[in-house]
């Protein structure tokens, strides 16, 4: 089949109006980003200097009328571009959508009206970044000396919280490993739907993965710290908000990262099987669970790391483990005694990894 | 049969498997052989057209319908597609999975009869004493046998075996061959087997039946297959030799 024609074929089963309107779509998108971005860029160097100028103009950007003529603007010239991309070049949300025509497959990047939008948007992307983030490389190469002292601390670590940092790592231990236990078996059934290669079949099961990735997406879009925060206030201060914090977390996580395996696997056994006349549940006990048993193994033990290396963080909210003691350690300055529990820390983390590699190498 | 995307597979594709017969599927790849016999056991669905298993329409059944004549058309690959994690003997009580309960299957339990039926069928096909071995630990001749024996479990009328052979070393290719050709002789199963290697043709196939571009361009006995023929379904720019040879 020559090459020029995958792209039609994508497009057939869907209607042609659909991916106009997604193309202008991506376009506008772009160019207004692009837009306020030159904007902001403008401002920030027409003279005023520091943080407060950079907010004050942003709040000017931001305003939502201003935007909303941005947003406009911005759609207007996308349609146009879309129009007449035969005479000034393709535009970078019709490659995206339907790739590159015919006409501009084989030229260089530098010949391309794309090409230039795309280079031009990452140079943009680059300085606001720059602006924004108010990166100040003289205060970084030139003030180290403030710093000095906490690192110092912390080479010199204290033996005064050894025993009470002992015992509060132990709890961060077990409190990563009921989170992650517990995880298991929901995300185990979770991922199922949320495979995208099981769920092509009937209007229900679409909609079901639909429904499942859109769901993850938010549970783990939402920070540990902030479920820590939730389960604090529903069961109180301790270990217990801190596994459920983590919990919740952990589901998301896995069901993502059990489905993409389920999405990698040879289809033959699941052919095989279902020819055999066997059902639905049949034919994902023996066509797709033995190929995915080992990659969820190993995901889970890495994901039992991450989560010793977060319920120090969730410790800091009064979620249990090692981090609640480490906070205020932190505000006071102790720094000979953050350094121990830091130290510990890392010795178990590196422990850890030792043999979640070492678990990992002899299951796949 | 129309893929999503557009891909027309077959068209105009209308023939009938008479009952014991060893029907083979010639023709290029891309032509169409692997999409017909999905076709037969509803792996793919066909878009338009039906086919019938003995007298039922098996495009329009759905649920145990169609898993009851998916159990009666047992299928082999080219690929084997044994679960190979799964103990030889794991793989072939699969094969009774259209009849087992639900529960006891899926924590991997089969009743002491179908123990006895899987390991009578590893018999058939001289892998009984790799019972116990992991499918992944064989070779691709005796995974291909394991997988003879998974579709006799299967206790089916029919057999629809995908280029059982092509990805075997050639001198395999017989001992396997002889094993479907048994189903076929020995249980009088209906055999309906895509090959592409000519000399294999000539020697098992009762019938022949060959696709190019998604239609069916030829049909007949092996005996009748000539050079002309040949052409026909390979192309004119096809190498003749091994016929000649």
């Amino acid at each position: 089949m020559p090459r020029g024609n995958e792209t039609d074929l994508r497009l057939t089963g869907w209607p042609k109006n659909v991916a106009r309107l997604k193309t202008v779509a991506v376009d506008a998108a772009l160019i207004v980003t692009a837009w306020l971005m030159v904007e902001f860029l403008v401002l920030a160097f027409s003279g005023r200097r520091g943080p407060t100028g950079l907010i004050l103009t942003a709040e000017q950007i931001l305003d939502l009328l201003h935007y909303a003529w941005a947003a406009a603007g911005s759609l207007v010239l996308a349609t146009l571009w879309n129009l007449f991309y035969r005479a000034i070049g393709a535009s970078p949300g019709r490659l995206i959508v339907r790739g590159a025509p015919e006409a501009e497959r084989d030229r260089p990047w530098t010949q391309r009206i794309s090409g230039w939008f795309v280079a031009v948007f990452i140079e943009l992307t680059f300085f606001t970044g720059w602006m924004v983030t108010e990166l100040d490389v003289v205060s970084f190469l030139t003030k180290f000396s403030k710093a000095s002292d906490i690192i110092r601390g912390l080479l010199q670590p204290s033996s005064s919280v050894l025993h009470e940092g002992l015992v509060l790592l132990v709890q961060t231990v077990f409190l990563a490993f009921m989170a992650t236990a517990f995880a298991i078996p929901i995300a185990f059934v979770l991922a199922f739907p949320s495979a995208r290669n099981l769920t092509r079949g009937s209007f229900i099961s679409r909609t079901a993965y639909t429904v499942m990735r859109t769901l993850m997406n938010f549970v783990r879009a939402v920070e540990p710290l902030v479920w820590a925060l939730i389960f604090i206030s529903w069961v109180g201060i301790g270990p217990f908000a801190g596994v459920l914090a983590l919990w919740v977390h952990s589901v998301a996580a896995l069901t993502k990262l059990y489905s993409e395996q389920i999405e990698n696997i040879d289809t033959g056994p699941m052919d095989a099987i279902t020819a055999t006349g066997a059902s639905t549940l049949q034919v994902l006990r023996y066509g797709v669970v033995p190929q995915v048993i080992p990659p969820f193994l190993s995901f889970t033990i890495y994901r039992w790391d991450i989560n010793v290396r977060m319920s120090t963080i969730i410790g800091f909210v009064g979620g249990g483990g090692i981090g609640y003691i480490l906070k205020p350690r932190v505000d006071l300055g102790e720094w000979g005694e953050v350094g121990t529990l830091v130290l510990l820390i890392a010795g178990t983390v590196w422990l850890m990894d030792i043999l979640s590699a070492r678990i990992r190498e002899r299951i796949v | 049969m129309v893929y999503p995307g557009g891909v027309r597979a077959l068209a105009d594709v209308s023939f009938e498997v008479r009952e014991g017969e060893f029907l083979t599927v010639l023709g290029l790849s891309g032509s169409g052989k692997s999409t017909l016999l999905r076709c037969i056991n509803r792996l793919v669905t066909a878009t338009e057209g039906r086919v019938l298993i003995f007298d039922e329409d098996i495009t329009a059944a759905e649920g145990v319908r169609l898993r009851a004549l998916r159990r009666s058309a047992a299928m082999i690959f080219q690929q084997f597609n044994l679960v190979r994690r799964h103990t030889v003997l794991t793989n072939v009580l699969a094969g009774s999975l259209g009849r087992a309960g639900l529960a006891g299957s899926l924590f991997l339990r089969f009743t002491p009869a179908e123990h006895e039926r899987a390991m009578a069928c590893l018999a058939r096909v001289g892998m009984a004493d790799r019972a116990g071995s992991r499918a992944d630990a064989l070779s691709g001749g005796q995974q291909q046998r394991v997988a003879i024996a998974r579709a006799l479990m299967q206790q089916p009328q029919l057999i629809l075996a995908d280029e059982p052979v092509a990805s075997l070393d050639p001198a395999l290719r017989h001992s396997v061959m002889r094993h479907i050709e048994a189903l076929n002789r020995e249980e009088g199963l209906t055999v309906l087997c895509s090959l592409h290697d000519l000399d294999l043709v000539t020697r098992y196939a009762t019938r022949l039946v060959a696709l190019r571009d998604g239609r069916l361009v030829w049909s007949g006995e092996p005996r009748e297959f000539d050079p002309e023929t040949y052409r026909e379904i390979y192309g004119e720019d096809a190498e003749t030799s091994s016929l000649a040879g």
